[in-house]
């Protein structure tokens, strides 16, 4: 919010009033509406610790705000990424003209757990493997965007970022008539539409029938899955409600099995199908594979589509957007060293308690080390680590992300965010008027992840 | 609809329907523990814990009866699968796993309730408590009722009223039975001035003690609540007005019209019986008798709606 030591930005000079009359004892009644709130709606989250079993994110009412210039840039070049980690997608499971032109290592691609070879030689509705996209950006001190990661397979939190927006709506109404925010409310039926237009080429339908597919109200983002077929409108099935039958996919009904067009599944490829995955899991509808590969039925995404943001991969992405798109990328990458190549895992070695080591397969902000903020043994440790399996870790610098102004215990403190919007590609590409703005609540704290500690803020998109 | 989502709904209403029994069955043994207790007569809290089937559950875990641990058991104890903090944290998760063929008001009812029942599970409650326990139970599960109001009138809200039926007709019965067996043993009390006043706490247990003096005249007689609570369809818990209503919801079903059909045959006889029976009749044939039957009855209903639509 601030330009320089004590300048505000422009756009937040009304927040900023607002929140010089807002008492102490106000903001403690919002605090505790909107705790409340979270509660009764449910959207809450587990965590690793078996002693919370559901616990709510942090809300901070202090609302992070884009104008709608800088928005737009950012619109460009998310779309710019989704679409060339489509055209990868596509390009890897079919010609591979990528690894012929000696860009990327073929290594690289085949022998990673996520590249799924089963569907090699098959092409999704629309060649679109991955329709829904979150990336993960950060601004540093510079202005400037930069992408931290690619979320291709299921990312979650587009829940979060509509209900931030919905109790804003009713705690401060004031706020949104003498401030002119984009609406973010028609993204579940985008999201229909965008699965809608997925649907497979033996559908003859013009209303295909979509369902999202969850693993059970024990899966953390569980909240999220209600939440989005409610809003949308579809069934929420579990594998045990899906059958394969002939060529098609059914679900089982009251009224007998009704036939299913589009799957929208927010599980992982290994529990799809035990004929074509893991035999072992008793999750999975046996044959959903070959329904899928002989176009009886679309699965969102794609199985295999979690190989386009492999850390690993995630280097290779401005590369990819000039190889398919012949465009210069919009949005740069963080500065990365991949330790699998020499020079690299050199550097590394000999910066650790400068860099950011993350695992390549890793999410939720474990397994990774923060070299300026650990101690000397666990910074040893990851040296080990690093000699003996080099492929599995990348590095970066650490960033100075750009902070937000936070309410910590009724005072306004800048404390450090990242965004995650969410892009929609089907018929059309498309991007969701706002985001999931997550916030370090901890003070010096660099880890926005809501299992360690993370909460989140309302994202304002300004009108033009 | 899914048929998990059908059997889910089902299970919500019965869940807070059961709730509600176990909170009205607190209370009928706090009001019985406010007389004075003469000879011949169970101890009350023994027939509470007949009455909601929950004595052999509650005799594993405690030597003595006594009214603190009875009430802790019906109402907070985890170990009792009918505890009312069970039938509510079972709602709730059933709802939370069909939320979506519910709308934003039911699932806040169930969902709140829950919140308040941790909290009040927190908080050391006195034995003076339980009024206040029991009418926050009736007043959340009205509430969730009400919400109801708010649905699609879909096969959805047809399965949920469907398991709110079958789950009374069943508390509805069992009531009775215990009134019968459990409070008076012995048959020469049966018709006495005692016998009248248990009449009467049974009817304030099904929150019909003023409706009945609205519905029939004169002196309060065993016969007249007996025809109250099992014949008069006027009455919100008898059983011809829950078996009416088991095949009003059944029939207004759209799906599978050959399943619903083969249901209603076997439900047909009850319900004309029920319509055309005079009280009379039955005391002669014997209440016990006809509630057994009528017992047994439902449970098939139910266990041929699990059946036919839930697999």
């Amino acid at each position: 919010m601030y330009q320089s030591e004590s300048l505000i930005r422009n756009h937040y000079n009304n927040i900023n009033e607002w929140l010089e009359k807002m008492t102490a004892k106000v903001i403690n009644e919002k605090n505790a509406e909107a705790e409340t709130h979270f509660r009764n709606i449910g959207i809450t989250f587990s965590t690793n610790s078996e002693t919370a079993r559901e616990r709510i994110i942090p809300f901070d009412l202090i609302p992070r705000i884009f104008t709608f210039s800088e928005w737009s840039k950012l619109e460009k070049g998310v779309i710019q990424r989704a679409k060339a980690l489509n055209a990868f997608l596509a390009d890897i499971y079919n010609q591979g003209e990528i690894i012929k032109a000696n860009i990327i290592p073929k290594e690289l691609i085949f022998k990673k757990k996520s590249f799924e070879v089963s569907m090699f030689g098959f092409t999704p509705p629309r060649s679109i493997y991955s329709p829904i996209i979150g990336i993960d950006l950060v601004r540093t001190n510079h202005n400037e965007y930069f992408v931290l990661e690619d979320n291709c397979r299921t990312p979650s939190g587009v829940s979060y970022m509509l209900e931030n927006r919905e109790i804003m709506m009713r705690m401060f109404p004031d706020l949104f008539h003498t401030n002119r925010v984009t609406p973010i409310d028609d993204y579940p039926t985008r999201l229909l539409q965008t699965l809608m237009s997925l649907a497979p080429i033996k559908c003859n339908s013009s209303e295909p029938v979509c369902v999202l597919l969850t693993p059970g109200p024990l899966n953390s983002a569980y909240y999220e899955h209600s939440f989005l077929s409610d809003q949308m409108g579809i069934e929420m099935v579990e594998s045990t409600d899906l059958f394969v039958e002939g060529e098609y996919l059914y679900m089982k009904t009251v009224d007998g099995p009704k036939k299913v067009d589009v799957v929208y599944r927010r599980i992982d490829d290994e529990f799809l199908d035990p004929l074509c995955f893991n035999p072992h899991s008793v999750i999975g509808i046996p044959g959903i594979m070959d329904v899928y590969r002989t176009g009886g039925v679309n699965i969102c995404s794609a199985p295999g589509a979690g190989i386009a943001d492999d850390k690993a991969i995630y280097v290779y992405v401005p590369e990819m957007i000039k190889f398919y798109l012949g465009e210069q990328p919009i949005l740069e990458n963080v500065q990365t060293w991949s330790c699998d190549k020499n020079d690299d895992l050199t550097y590394v070695l000999d910066n650790l308690s400068d860099l950011v080591v993350k695992e390549v397969d890793g999410s939720g902000g474990y397994g990774m080390l923060i070299g300026p903020k650990s101690s000397k043994s666990s910074i040893e440790e990851f040296r080990r680590k690093l000699s003996t399996n080099p492929r599995g870790y990348i590095a970066q610098p650490l960033l100075d992300l750009s902070f937000s102004p936070t309410l910590i215990k009724n005072q306004v403190e800048g404390r450090r965010v990242d965004l995650r919007p969410f892009c929609l590609i089907g018929e059309n590409a498309q991007l969701s008027s706002g985001g999931l703005t997550r916030v370090a609540m901890n003070e010096g704290s660099f880890v926005v992840n809501s299992s360690q500690g993370g909460g989140v803020k309302d994202t304002w998109v300004l009108a033009e | 609809m899914l048929s998990r989502t059908a059997e889910y709904l089902y299970w919500i209403s019965r869940y807070m329907e059961r709730a509600e029994t176990n909170a009205r069955l607190l209370d009928v043994g706090y009001r019985m523990s406010l007389f004075p207790n003469p000879n011949g007569y169970n101890n009350e809290w023994e027939s509470v814990l007949a009455a909601s089937g929950a004595i052999q559950g509650y005799k594993n875990k405690y030597d003595i009866i006594e009214q603190k641990k009875v009430e802790d058991y019906l109402f907070f104890d985890e170990d009792n699968p009918s505890s009312v903090y069970n039938c509510i944290l079972n709602a709730r998760n059933n709802a939370l796993v069909v939320r979506t063929s519910f709308t934003p008001e039911s699932w806040l009812a169930i969902n709140k309730t829950y919140q308040e029942i941790l909290k009040l599970r927190n908080n050391n409650f006195n034995a003076s408590d339980l009024p206040n326990l029991t009418e926050w139970t009736i007043e959340q599960v009205n509430l969730f009722r009400g919400s109801l109001s708010s649905l699609l009138r879909n096969d959805g809200y047809n399965f949920l009223y469907l398991g709110l039926f079958v789950e009374r007709a069943d508390n509805s019965a069992r009531l009775l039975d215990v009134k019968y067996f459990v409070l008076l043993p012995k048959p020469q009390y049966i018709g006495g001035n005692i016998d009248n006043m248990q009449w009467s706490i049974l009817l304030r247990s099904l929150s019909s003690f003023n409706a009945f003096r609205w519905a029939y005249d004169g002196n309060v007689t065993s016969t007249k609540i007996a025809d109250f609570l099992v014949l008069n369809s006027d009455c919100p818990r008898s059983l011809s007005f829950c078996i009416q209503n088991i095949v009003k919801h059944l029939t207004n079903l759209t799906c599978s019209p050959e399943k619903v059909t083969k249901i209603y045959n076997t439900l047909k006889d009850l319900n004309t019986k029920i319509q055309e029976e005079k009280i009379e009749s039955i005391v002669d044939f014997g209440l016990h008798e006809f509630v057994t039957q009528f017992i047994h009855k439902i449970s098939s209903v139910d266990s041929d709606i699990q059946k036919e639509f839930f697999n």
